[in-house]
């Protein structure tokens, strides 16, 4: 990241806005804020920042919708705010193109703590498979043409559909995917409801890539979103 | 086989009538006619057929017959008649009681179904009403479960957003010394930790406020809104409550329209004062920045006057009218929440004002503004004692404060 990074905040509630321009502030961030999701698209074009932070419920066009309309043009790292109880509405919200959550109300700490990951994750993304054979992220070493996958430099052997979901995992290093997003791209479209397929693999793959899988490190439980991969024990 | 019993129980009440009045008549032989026996066995005849039908009312008519000639027309003790003119009142006799019992055992069976049909229909109503009460206990049901969760989403979203201010706040506040995402350490200014606190005093205000509303509609609705009445005139009442709400309207035209005389009010001053500048907020809040908003008092006829608070912006639909005043309720987020301004209100400012309005005796509603302002909200109240003197504002002015 090139001097201060930019910090695009959308929210309808003067207050929050104000908060986190302050705080974000103060941590050497560039703020800007945007009090609904229209506006957001048009700063965004204007300013280009380098992260969206967005509350989901607000008028002209929701965070929803706002997550959709950014992914279509770009890869920014998103991290939606909402209400504890507006589960679904988070899990559509990632499902839409968000990267992360941060349920209300949060800490100063835990919102900086995801910040630095997301801008961290964009600076360091995996690089795609075409490029090289290797993909090297935190702790893990895959290399496709064998399909072959250290861990701290000891090798796992992995079933097909487990080697999909590892791979899916650590290309999204860092972001909550969800348990639709998650099964539609290792298992295809058809088997999105199929939430104990997923499950089962994910138990497989702990027991297979974590020092004590009951207390996992790298694959983490989001409870009722998903998982969030952490290449970093 | 109860019809069978039934039946066996007509023929032997039709045998057991014949023969008890044969034998009294026979008692009474003395004294007694022709005509005297014929009515005597016509009525056993009727009597049977009301009670047990036709079947035992034609085996009566025959029995009659039968006695009727045996022991009462010459010759005596037999079955034959003498008499040609005997023979006349035999054969009269025995089509008058087939006749009676027909048409008696026909009045008693249409009088039977008449009654089954009024029970049956008795039943039916019964019956619809348990599900009408069924179907509206379901609803009130559903309407208690749909306001507890606009209760739910009330605190959620209105409790939980000053608290997520105040949280960010504080945690920033709080921080220990950190290095920032470029390796500067951090160090909050004072302008910074100011903004900060403030955010955090108004936002511990907005809390208050919002449980303050919570138990003032508790207390209207457990019915302890206890009304301290005295009098006074309406435009004291409107002059504070504008004044009151001059914060939330600095971005507005205000304008009061008073005529010159007005009837003084018995009314609780404090509580008036709230549901007007609850409407004015509203109106601030919900009309473009920089249009008028009127406020407005007329007598609306002798024993009522009519307060209205008038705004422009996108109105109400019609069918939302009449929510907009349940508790939580708020157009903007439960009704169509495309293309309009966030809430900011608790959802609770409309519910307090009816519950204050009703509690005065008055009605409010929201109707078309007028002068192409969108909306009109507006309450009466009684008036209670004579016309007050003419107050010093000329009238129909309009004040723009």
């Amino acid at each position: 990241m090139n001097g201060q990074a930019r910090i695009l905040v959308v929210d309808d509630e003067p207050q929050i806005a104000r908060v986190l321009r302050t705080g974000l502030k103060t941590h050497g961030y560039d703020v800007r804020v945007a009090a609904d999701g229209l506006s957001a698209l048009e700063t965004f074009a204007d300013w280009q920042p380098d992260l969206v932070v967005t509350d989901l419920s607000m008028p002209n066009l929701d965070g929803l919708q706002l997550c959709k309309r950014l992914r279509a043009i770009s890869q920014i790292p998103i991290i939606v705010l909402s209400v504890r109880g507006e589960e679904r509405m988070k899990v559509e919200a990632l499902d839409a193109g968000a990267d992360d959550y941060v349920s209300k109300p949060f800490g100063m700490d835990e919102l900086l703590a995801r910040l630095r990951a997301q801008l961290r994750r964009v600076s360091a993304t995996p690089k795609p498979r075409a490029s090289s054979p290797i993909l090297e992220v935190g702790d893990f070493h895959i290399n496709f043409e064998s399909r072959s996958v250290l861990v701290k430099g000891l090798e796992v052997h992995l079933t097909p559909k487990e080697y999909d979901l590892l791979i899916h995992f650590v290309q999204n290093a860092g972001k909550v995917l969800t348990h639709h997003t998650l099964l539609a791209a290792v298992w295809g479209g058809n088997y999105t409801e199929q939430g104990e397929y997923l499950r089962v693999f994910v138990g497989q793959l702990r027991k297979k890539i974590e020092p004590t899988p009951s207390t996992p490190r790298y694959l983490l439980t989001e409870p009722w979103v998903g998982y969030r991969f952490n290449p970093d024990s | 086989m109860r019809s069978f019993q039934k039946n066996w129980s007509g023929y032997v009440l039709a045998v057991a009538g014949v023969a008890t009045v044969t034998a009294t008549l026979k008692l009474l032989d003395a004294h007694i006619n022709a005509a005297t026996v014929a009515l005597a066995f016509l009525l056993v005849v009727l009597f049977v057929a009301t009670w047990r039908g036709a079947r035992p009312a034609v085996v009566a008519s025959v029995l009659g017959l039968l006695c009727f000639n045996f022991f009462f027309l010459p010759p005596f003790g037999t079955l034959t008649v003498e008499a040609a003119d005997n023979w006349i009142a035999l054969l009269v006799f025995l089509i008058t009681a087939i006749t009676v019992g027909q048409l008696s055992a026909n009045a008693k069976r249409r009088t039977q179904e008449a009654e089954a049909g009024r029970r049956e229909i008795e039943r039916l109503y019964q019956e619809l009403r348990d599900a009408f009460e069924r179907a509206s206990h379901a609803e009130a049901l559903r309407q208690s479960e749909k306001l507890k969760s606009a209760l739910l989403d009330a605190v959620t979203h209105d409790i939980r957003t000053p608290l997520t201010s105040i949280k960010a706040s504080v945690s920033t506040l709080l921080q220990r010394p950190a290095t920032t995402a470029m390796g500067d350490t951090v160090t909050i200014d004072a302008e910074a930790r100011l903004d900060m606190l403030q955010v955090i005093d108004e936002e511990c205000d907005r809390l208050d406020r919002f449980v303050e509303g919570l138990i003032e509609l508790a207390r209207i609705e457990a019915g302890e809104m206890h009304l301290r009445r005295r009098w006074g005139t309406i435009d004291e009442i409107l002059t504070t409550a504008i004044a009151r709400a001059e914060p939330m309207t600095r971005h507005h035209q205000v304008q009061i329209q008073l005529p010159s005389e007005l009837p003084a009010v018995q009314v609780d001053p404090r509580a008036v004062s709230e549901v007007i500048f609850t409407l004015i907020d509203n109106a601030a809040k919900y009309s473009p920045i920089g249009s008028a908003i009127v406020v407005m008092a007329t007598q609306a006829d002798t024993d009522f006057l009519e307060v209205a608070v008038e705004s422009a912006g996108d109105g109400i639909p019609v069918a939302l009218r009449e929510r907009v005043f349940d508790k939580f309720f708020r157009a903007t987020r439960d009704g169509d929440s495309s293309n309009v301004r966030p809430p900011r209100g608790s959802g609770m400012g409309l519910a307090v004002a009816k519950g204050i309005v009703e509690a005065h005796g008055g009605q409010i509603w929201i109707e078309d503004g007028r002068d192409g302002r969108a909306t009109r909200v507006a309450f009466t109240l009684p008036v209670g004692g004579p016309t007050v003197e003419p107050h010093t504002l000329e009238s129909p002015e309009a004040v723009t404060l």
